[in-house]
């Protein structure tokens, strides 16, 4: 009896360790620093690494896309979603010690759309922030959340003179051989984050990428959404999102292309099949509509079957037309472009490449962002993004169906594919999770080992 | 042009043309050496560049021999006719163009179309024509880029083992400047690769609205350094070959003053199907053959222009010689003709020239000395037609004077009264006799001493209106004489002596009436002549023999019966003082006509 009591008290200290042990592994640690390796610039719109680590919005979405308060407390909207006030989150300060005042927001959003904003007038009345509009600005939160609202120290002539200084939960500490050095903030309003320091890794190619991650020099890292079969196939540790980013063609409505129907059949000729298998190896979904079928439930009614004969139907006969194509973005991106190239051609496009923000080009690649859970709002952001501003003003799916009909006919924007954003992490890495942008969230990743 | 000229003109003539001979017939014996060397050179170069090309091919067959050998790609080949998904060997194509250091790779599905590619990522899906080459051997092909440019390449095409339906990989390398480059280039030759810009069945061909005849663009003119400087010079050859598909050769030349020239041939590149994708082109420059036939040339200006300085040394030398003395021979007869007959060469030397000019000087002295002879026989003729005419005109009267005095001498012994008749009678005859004999003696006087004209400006026409109306009022009487004038219109002035000049006239006037004894027509003309004034004086009498024109204006010398002889002789003197001149003519059957031709007298 003496032997199964100790048998017994053996086993349950045994118990008691391993769940200490186990509580041990699953609390996250303070310390350390994250490497981060990715292909593209930091900075750039709309999924720049390190922008929502260094800036806040006034609002912000979380992981499941729904609308959260950030330096706004509060909000409220007045006659109709005509006029707006935002409270602001008290004793708020940026990373060099300024506070965050209502004047400090004001000025950082005039700088962000400047004489293109979606507001008439913002004003600031105390912690208050107040904006006014002739049309209704129901989506107006949702559109403070995106990327180009995020709030930074400017200076008092209305430009960022201070590059980094935000309210983030990481700031600016550096940028040396290609790597940007952030640390955390101690009196961040949302809470220190756990890791120390974050190290930025630039311009790295993503085999290289994986290649250090697999060494274990790199903590994240870049799965293009092409890659992501690849990454699969690898056994990468991948955190993936819904189709964030929409790739689409962005068309100038004069010059050549003020025809209506010479766009329409630039959009006829584009062939999204072989973009969507090829290319980006079936990941994510052929559109021709600007919200995701996830998100409004009739992207299906839009057809995305190319049509060459109508493409030349719509062109009615004309000669070779010449256009020129910029491109923002790499990769498959780049390869897509090419693409589109091609199908043009046959159409009698005649494109040529030009770099990117050199000149005004015809047609624009890229990507545009979509988050959020709120149709509208991330139609009227979307719009915002690739500069056809629009106010959306419909909530009902039918209503908004024919008011995206309407944007699309214009042919100033051409769906190509929804995408997803993917991040591999290493084995050292915790609680990476990605927001409602894809981008992902440090602040809340710790790392196993401190070091 | 002179004897002198000739000559020189002849020698100079016989070097040129002598020394333009031998210049040409050497300028172009050395042009044909030259281009026969051009010719050897380009065929080298021609088969070096054959000799690389398969080099290349057999380099570019080996790497895509390896390529589709390989077991990854015999697993890729596999996976795709298994799964029919092309899509994860999007990128297969750069790995391997990387690795195997080729410019151009594709891998081509079993349905024709590309499942990847190097040199255009995009481009998979869409068909490869040149993957339905069976052939193993390397071919060339113009291969579309992404930029729009085409380049051309030296491609190869091998199935790989084991997949059925076949894939293919097909790949090549760039046929371009450092292609050239390896090629071993002669001292003075330039080499360029001219690269169609759209070849019929490419994208290109479908995309631009004139694929079929595209013009010449320097731009696509490669040389070893990049693009060929004077790349429009070639147009004309390489548009021959690319039409004709054959070899063309010509001379080009690369700067407007000609000075820069080469020798260029153009080879047309072909592929499979025959068509002219590229032109390689050899220029080899003509600078040592230019330099050459410019020095022969120097060479031959030089010889010429000595020789005819030479020429002209020995032409003034043989004028020294022969054409002066030919020239003072000239001259002295213009003197003979012109009547200086005692006109003398200088007699050199013992050649033919000296004897000619001795010859001469001898014929002229026998000329002087026969005219001499001529004038004292002419001299002695007319003294003795002047004795005969003396001898006659004095007989008449004199004979009458001797039977008057002796009429008188016998009529002494008649009565007073008959004496005293008689001795009236002798006496009137006497005086009568007396009379014209000194008549007579006053015509050989006057013409003995002919005054010197007072000349002064008269009009002819004045002259000849003084003597019509002269002598037109005698023609009243005895047998009936007509005058006609003929005057000009314009005014005849005239340097004469009015006096003088009305006897000349009034003398042929009264000629003209004697020879008309039973009535005629007397026609008096006058008119300009250039510079002189013609007056003709014209009868209709019995005319005169050649024989008697030649005599007529001999002193002494008449047709008539009675008459001094002079008449004419003293118009001929007036009007040699007049200096005119004086002719008759006589056709026969038509009378005679003095024509007369004075100068007329300035403005």
């Amino acid at each position: 009896m003496r032997w199964t009591v100790s048998r017994r008290f053996a086993i349950s200290i045994l118990f008691v360790l391993i769940e200490i042990c186990a509580w041990g592994r699953t609390r996250p640690h303070y310390g350390g620093t994250i490497h981060v390796e990715i292909a593209g610039d930091p900075w750039e719109r709309p999924s720049g690494v390190a922008r929502r680590l260094v800036y806040d919005g006034l609002t912000q979405f979380d992981s499941f896309g729904s609308l959260q308060s950030s330096l706004a407390v509060s909000w409220e909207q007045d006659n109709s979603y005509h006029r707006w006030q935002f409270r602001l989150r008290p004793g708020v300060r940026f990373h060099d010690g300024t506070a965050l005042t209502s004047a400090t927001v004001i000025a950082s959003l005039n700088a962000s759309c400047s004489a293109h904003c979606p507001w008439d007038a913002v004003k600031a009345v105390g912690s208050l922030v107040i904006f006014t509009n002739d049309s209704p600005m129901p989506t107006l939160p949702s559109l403070l959340a995106s990327d180009q609202f995020l709030i930074a120290l400017t200076s008092t002539a209305g430009a960022s003179s201070t590059v980094g200084v935000g309210t983030g939960p990481f700031q600016v500490n550096g940028f040396t051989n290609g790597v940007l050095a952030l640390i955390a903030y101690e009196n961040s309003w949302s809470g220190r984050p756990f890791a120390d320091a974050i190290e930025v890794r630039v311009h790295r190619a993503v085999r290289d990428q994986w290649l250090d991650l697999s060494l274990g020099r790199a903590d994240v890292v870049e799965v293009p959404a092409e890659q992501l079969r690849q990454a699969q196939q690898q056994r990468l540790s991948l955190h993936t999102s819904p189709p964030v980013s929409l790739l689409a063609l962005l068309l100038r409505d004069d010059g050549a292309l003020a025809n209506v129907k010479v766009r329409a059949a630039i959009a006829a000729s584009v062939d999204r099949s072989s973009i969507y298998n090829v290319i980006f190896q079936k990941q994510g979904e052929a559109t021709a509509s600007l919200l995701p079928a996830r998100m409004s439930g009739y992207a299906f009614l839009f057809p995305t079957d190319r049509d060459l004969n109508k493409a030349h139907e719509l062109r009615g006969g004309l000669g070779t037309t010449s256009l020129t194509m910029s491109v923002e973005g790499d990769g498959a991106v780049q390869l897509a472009a090419q693409r589109i190239s091609l199908n043009l051609r046959e159409a009698g496009f005649n494109v040529q490449t030009v770099p990117a923000g050199t000149q005004r080009a015809d047609v624009v690649l890229r990507t545009l962002s979509i988050a959020g859970d709120d149709p509208a709002a991330a139609l009227e952001r979307l719009l915002w993004d690739a500069g056809v501003p629009a106010p959306v003003t419909e909530q009902l799916p039918d209503a908004l169906y024919k008011q995206e009909k309407a944007i699309l006919d214009s042919r100033r924007i051409i769906p190509l594919l929804d995408l997803p954003m993917a991040y591999a992490n290493g084995a050292r890495l915790r609680d990476l999770r990605l927001r409602a942008d894809a981008t992902p969230d440090l602040a809340y990743a710790s790392l196993e080992d401190t070091r | 042009m002179s004897l002198r000229q000739k000559l020189l003109l002849l020698f100079s003539l016989t070097v040129a043309a002598a020394v333009a001979a031998v210049a040409s017939t050497v300028l172009v014996r050395i042009r044909q050496v030259f281009e026969r060397h051009n010719q050897d050179e380009t065929a080298l170069f021609v088969s070096q560049f054959q000799r690389e090309f398969q080099h290349r091919s057999a380099s570019v067959a080996a790497a895509i021999d390896r390529i589709a050998s390989q077991e990854h790609m015999r697993s890729v080949a596999f996976e795709l006719v298994q799964s029919g998904d092309s899509a994860p060997f999007l990128n297969e194509a750069q790995t391997l163009a990387q690795d195997a250091r080729l410019d151009f790779l594709e891998v081509v599905g079993p349905d024709g179309n590309i499942v990847s590619s190097a040199q255009w990522p995009a481009r998979f899906g869409y068909p490869e024509p040149a993957a339905r080459d069976s052939s193993s051997t390397p071919f060339l092909k113009s291969e579309d880029l992404s930029d729009g440019s085409t380049a051309l390449g030296l491609f190869a095409v091998r199935t790989i083992r084991g997949a059925e339906p076949a894939v293919k990989v097909i790949g090549g390398v760039r046929v371009d400047q450092h292609f050239l480059a390896d090629l071993p280039v002669a001292p003075g030759m330039q080499i360029g690769l001219y690269s169609d810009p759209v070849i019929p069945g490419t994208l290109d061909a479908a995309f631009s609205q004139s694929a079929t005849a595209a013009a010449f663009d320097p731009k696509r003119m490669l040389g070893i350094d990049g693009m060929l400087p004077g790349a429009a010079n070639y147009s004309h050859i390489i548009e021959q070959a690319r039409k004709t598909g054959r070899e063309t050769a010509g001379i080009l030349y690369l700067t407007s003053g000609h000075q820069d020239s080469v020798a260029a041939t153009a080879i047309p590149l072909k592929n499979s199907a025959g068509t002219v994708l590229a032109v390689l082109t050899v220029a080899i420059s003509r600078n040592g053959l230019l330099a050459e036939q410019q020095q022969i040339r120097q060479i031959a200006y030089g010889v010429a222009g000595a020789g005819i300085l030479l020429a002209i040394i020995f032409s003034l030398w043989i004028a020294a010689r022969v054409s002066r003395p030919v020239e003072e021979l000239a001259r002295a007869a213009e003197e003979v003709a012109g009547g200086s007959w005692d006109a003398r060469v200088p007699e050199r030397g013992n050649d033919e020239v000296g004897v000619l000019a001795r010859s001469f000087n001898h014929m002229t002295e026998q000329l002087e000395n026969q005219r001499e002879r001529l004038i004292q026989s002419e001299r002695v003729a007319a003294w003795r037609e002047l004795a005969r005419r003396l001898a006659h005109e004095l007989k008449n009267p004199l004979f009458p004077l001797q039977l008057t005095v002796e009429n008188l001498t016998r009529a002494r012994q008649l009565p007073p009264a008959e004496f005293d008749e008689v001795f009236n009678e002798s006496t009137q005859t006497l005086s009568m006799e007396i009379g014209n004999l000194k008549k007579i003696i006053g015509r050989f006087s006057d013409f003995s001493k002919m005054p010197k004209p007072e000349l002064e400006r008269i009009d002819a026409k004045d002259a000849l209106a003084r003597v019509r109306s002269l002598y037109a009022a005698e023609s009243n009487e005895g047998p009936r004489i007509e005058f006609k004038m003929q005057l000009d219109d314009r005014p005849m002035p005239l340097m004469a002596d009015p006096e003088l000049l009305h006897r000349a006239l009034s003398n042929l006037v009264l000629n003209a009436k004697d020879v008309m004894p039973d009535g005629g027509t007397i026609t008096i003309s006058a008119f300009n002549r250039e510079s002189n004034v013609e007056i003709r004086v014209s009868d209709t009498g019995q005319g005169l023999t050649p024989e008697e024109c030649d005599r007529l204006f001999t002193p002494y010398y008449t047709t008539k019966q009675h008459g001094t002889g002079l008449g004419l002789a003293i118009v001929q003197s007036v009007i040699a003082d007049h200096a005119g001149t004086i002719a008759v003519e006589s056709p026969q059957g038509q009378g005679a006509t003095f024509v007369i031709t004075l100068p007329r007298a300035g403005a």
